[in-house]
């Protein structure tokens, strides 16, 4: 009897033993919040409302009476949205093809792994591409076409290559939802007599509409953020706010203009950000589960619409393909649209004078990648599985720097991190805690989402046959969602390469990138070594995926979620 | 709403599918069903019978790899599901989550482009049909599943189809529900006379609504007949233990000392008016008893054979006890009639049987 009794008393006891340890581990993630996430943002309001101690409005006056700044918020804002509607077009085209077109595997992978190209890439790649096709000598329009003088750098051109790069965000939110729409559902509305476009006009795209609502947000704020592609596409005439923000800083030093500038962006993103999390998300008719339908996929689409879906999707995987095929081929030759002679001599620089750029990078992605890890998956487990005060608005805080645009982000880090109390300019410290702060929440989402579909029965039952909580959460809740884990590495890392908007105020002599050294090549026109640079990122990113799915599939309980989003967002 | 009723041909029609596994598997082979207008026909088996491919295949939702099937004599094996004009409600309701009550059960009047006027009297008349005048408004998030379930009954009948096809539409309710609904559902075809075919996996459900039932087992019809027919007159041993509980005892066909047909079986030779034809003396058989057949006689009465209680269930209304008797367990079920009638266990008791109620199926036990 008394070994029955006492196992509950042992287990009370360890509780409270281990209660310090929770304590403690929320003590200090609120202090590191506080410091790089609330305290940026503080030091970015109070450098643009303070004028040596004083209380002032002039700086964000001088923004919002400045006509050609106001003209950059209005083109961010038209660039959003028509990015959001072309993009989630592009998104639901290749969705609807996946979910619905009853296809052959190999055809799925293909359009998994085009569609994976350009969120894998430095976001200013379809940029570099579209100028070795479209610009002054480019392929298409010099060499193809004949055209001299062709403008490239505008609305178009911008808008075209942020939806190709950011479409596949609407894809990857889109295709669960079109998946999790209970086939009955479709086959009912076709047994009581309505045509094929009848039941997709009125019950498949009203089932998907918030799923439509989420993608548009989600690609506006990416756009909003877009900080690569409009420095190198927009040109004069399309000033939009990060790269008006990038200039005002770097060009003018101006830091009050530039906070000005990013609180002008911050209030749309904010605006966004709380409408996907408040209001689109909990209007969803289908409970994405992660997993697929049991059933055969119901056949709602006719032949005809099944091969024009294919084509259109063929169609922009092939101008996906293009690009990079491109981007390759500039990498090989010595100078595309003049010399066309292969040559190595642009690997040759990056590995000579782009080494230490290439070693940085490895460097600060190879320290930020388990910290991020461990970051995303204790945050995580604690707001997920622990009550504690402020749980909630530690979440939230968490994902505000996820949330915001990189400019706002980099500048705050600028202005905060400048001065004392805390110098931590030009150090490799910056650059990882940016990177922590700002790509971490993908794992503490991944974990929150895998522990709520992990029943509660599943701890009580260990607890049950007489584990402590400590073993419980060794033997039953670290294994489940390790995959979370490995999910948050993966994206940290995938960021730490790839990333620029934020880093491009946090670099230094001392520390660099190797996005920020291609956005120098492509200034001082040095393409070759750009299109080398962007290769070599891209070939990084990919063997890093691969071996993180292998990594997944080997731990993956039978069962359990598969980690669809690991580049979600 | 009175409907004009069809009799539906499912004529030998075959679905084969590439199992991962198994290789090429026959879904449904060969399925040869007669529904005739107006009735209830079920359509029974275990899962993986086939009997969702079937009733798939007759609403169009599948095209069976051969075979035809026709609605009152037109082929409609090519026609799509949405040009059979029939009324189909699933197991899980397959409400539209974004359309309220009214919206659901009016959707193919409107596809099939009807007045306003008209649709809003016919979704009245049914909603009122099923009880569920008032809900015009609610969303299927807000309803209860007996209240989802009437709401798709009322979606598939109101667009007054040729044929009504259920998938096991009660499965996803409680107990006593199920039982209330099957009887709704059972009033409500014999009042509008619309041909229906209902799949179950559950016989006594099946029984209790059918006017006839198909017994189906991988892919293929097995039995059909009357709930009576195939409860009484099994063909097999697995329609047998498929229905009703039963006792198989292995025997030999004989005759009884007075020359009638019978079976030497637990020691002794039971009398069998039932023998099926074609068996010779000294056959192997099988002997076929239903635990409700298999009567407990007091000491003194005239008993076939002898028996010891092993065990002894109270149930309330029913006792359930099991015999041993020559070497087999036996099953046998009584009405409750009294305390003075329960037999202990290990109680030494007499067993007889009513000619009548004794079956016989060629063969060894499978």
């Amino acid at each position: 009897m008394t070994s029955v009794a006492g196992r509950p008393l042992a287990a009370a006891s360890a509780r409270i033993r281990r209660d310090p340890t929770v304590a403690a581990a929320v003590l200090s993630l609120w202090l590191l919040l506080a410091l790089f996430v609330i305290y940026p943002l503080v030091m970015l309001l109070v450098r643009m409302l303070f004028d040596h101690g004083t209380l002032t409005t002039s700086g964000l006056a001088a923004v919002l009476t400045d006509r050609h700044q106001m003209r950059a918020f209005w083109n961010s804002l038209l660039l959003g949205f028509l990015v959001g509607i072309v993009g989630t077009l592009l998104g639901f085209l290749f969705a609807f093809t996946a979910a619905r077109g009853q296809l052959p595997r190999w055809v799925l992978t293909a359009i998994d792994a085009a569609v994976l190209l350009p969120l894998v890439s430095p976001p200013f790649t379809t940029a570099i591409a579209m100028i070795f096709s479209f610009g002054p000598r480019g392929l298409i329009t010099y060499e193809l076409l004949g055209i001299k003088g062709f403008t490239v750098y505008g609305l178009p051109s911008t808008l075209f290559s942020e939806a190709v790069t950011y479409f596949p965000i609407a894809y990857l939110t889109l295709r669960p939802i079109l998946a999790a729409i209970d086939s009955n559902i479709e086959g009912m509305a076709l047994s009581l007599g309505a045509s094929r476009w009848r039941v997709f006009r009125t019950v498949t795209l009203p089932l998907t509409i918030p799923g439509l609502a989420n993608a548009f947000l989600l690609l506006f704020a990416a756009s909003l953020a877009d900080f690569a592609t409009p420095l190198i596409l927009a040109g004069n005439s399309f000033p939009v706010l990060p790269t008006q923000a990038f200039l005002q800083i770097t060009g003018l030093f101006d830091l009050r203009g530039g906070a000005a500038l990013s609180f002008v962006l911050l209030v749309p993103a904010l605006i966004v950000f709380l409408l996907q999390r408040y209001w689109v998300s909990r209007r969803y008719y289908v409970t994405v589960t992660g997993k697929g339908a049991g059933q055969a996929p119901f056949a709602s689409v006719s032949p005809a619409a099944r091969n024009l879906l294919l084509l259109t999707c063929a169609l922009i995987t092939v101008v996906i393909v293009y690009f990079y095929a491109l981007l390759l081929y500039a990498s090989i030759v010595v100078a595309l649209g003049a010399n066309h002679t292969f040559t190595l001599q642009h690997y040759r620089v990056i590995f000579t004078d782009g080494l230490k750029a290439i070693r940085d990078t490895l460097i600060i992605a190879g320290i930020a990648m388990p910290l991020g890890g461990v970051y995303g998956i204790l945050l995580g487990y604690l707001v997920a599985k622990k009550s504690f005060v402020g749980r909630r608005s530690m979440e939230l805080i968490s994902m505000i720097n996820y949330a915001l645009p990189g400019t706002i982000v980099g500048i705050a880090y600028l202005i905060a991190f400048n001065d004392r109390p805390l110098v931590l300019t030009g150090t490799a410290l910056i650059i990882v805690a940016c990177y922590i702060f700002r790509y971490g929440p993908t794992g503490i989402r991944a974990t929150v989402a895998l522990l709520q579909q992990i029943d509660k029965s599943l701890e009580e039952a260990s607890q049950g046959l007489g584990a402590g909580s400590g073993t419980t959460f060794r033997r039953v809740t670290l294994p489940l969602i390790l995959p979370a884990f490995f999910a948050g590495l993966g994206v940290v890392f995938i960021r730490s390469m790839t990333a620029i908007s934020a880093t491009i105020f946090l670099v230094s002599i001392t520390w660099t990138l190797i996005t920020v050294k291609i956005l120098e090549n492509i200034t001082e026109l040095s393409l070759g070594p750009a299109a080398a640079f962007s290769v070599l990122v891209v070939t990084i990113v990919f063997v890093v995926i691969a071996l993180i799915g292998r990594l997944l599939k080997l731990l993956r309980a039978p069962g359990a979620t598969a980690m669809t989003s690991l580049l979600g967002g | 709403m009175a409907m004009t009723s069809v009799g539906v041909q499912v004529g030998g029609v075959s679905k084969r599918y590439l199992h991962r596994v198994k290789g090429e598997i026959y879904a449904a082979r060969e399925v040869r069903i007669d529904v005739r207008p107006g009735e209830f026909l079920t359509l029974l088996g275990p899962s993986g019978c086939g009997k969702t491919t079937t009733l798939r295949m007759i609403a169009g939702f599948e095209k069976p790899d051969a075979g035809r099937i026709h609605f009152d004599g037109q082929d409609v094996t090519d026609l799509p599901a949405n040009q059979r004009n029939i009324g189909f409600v699933f197991q899980n309701y397959a409400l539209f989550p974004h359309l309220s009550v009214l919206e659901n059960v009016a959707y193919g009047l409107r596809v099939r482009g009807l007045t306003a006027d008209a649709i809003a009297r016919s979704v009245g008349d049914v909603l009122a049909l099923v009880g569920l005048r008032g809900y015009e408004q609610q969303f299927s998030a807000q309803l209860s599943g007996g209240e989802q379930q009437r709401v798709a009954l009322a979606r598939a009948i109101v667009i007054e189809p040729r044929v009504l096809l259920f998938d096991e539409p009660l499965s996803n309710l409680d107990a006593k529900l199920r039982v209330q609904m099957r009887q709704e559902i059972r009033a409500l075809q014999r009042r509008l006379g619309i041909t229906t075919v209902y799949v179950t996996h559950d016989q006594e459900e099946a029984m209790a609504v059918s006017d006839r039932i198909v017994v189906m087992d991988h892919g293929s019809v097995v039995q059909e007949g009357t709930a009576e027919d195939l409860y009484y007159r099994p063909a097999s041993q697995f329609v047998a233990g498929f229905i009703g509980r039963v006792n198989l005892i292995a025997g030999t066909a004989t005759r009884t000392p007075d020359g009638r047909p019978g079976v030497a079986a637990l020691g002794t030779v039971i009398a069998a008016a039932n023998l099926p034809g074609g068996l010779a003396l000294g056959d192997a058989v099988q002997l076929m008893l239903r635990p409700e057949a298999l009567a407990i006689v007091r000491d003194g009465e005239a008993a076939a054979f002898r028996a010891t209680v092993v065990s002894c269930t109270f149930l309330g209304e029913k006792v359930e006890y099991l015999l041993r008797c020559a070497g087999e367990i036996l099953q046998s079920v009584r009405y409750n009639a009294g305390p003075a009638e329960l037999v202990p266990e290990g109680a030494e008791v007499g067993l007889c049987v009513a000619e009548d109620a004794v079956n016989v199926l060629p063969g060894k036990r499978a």
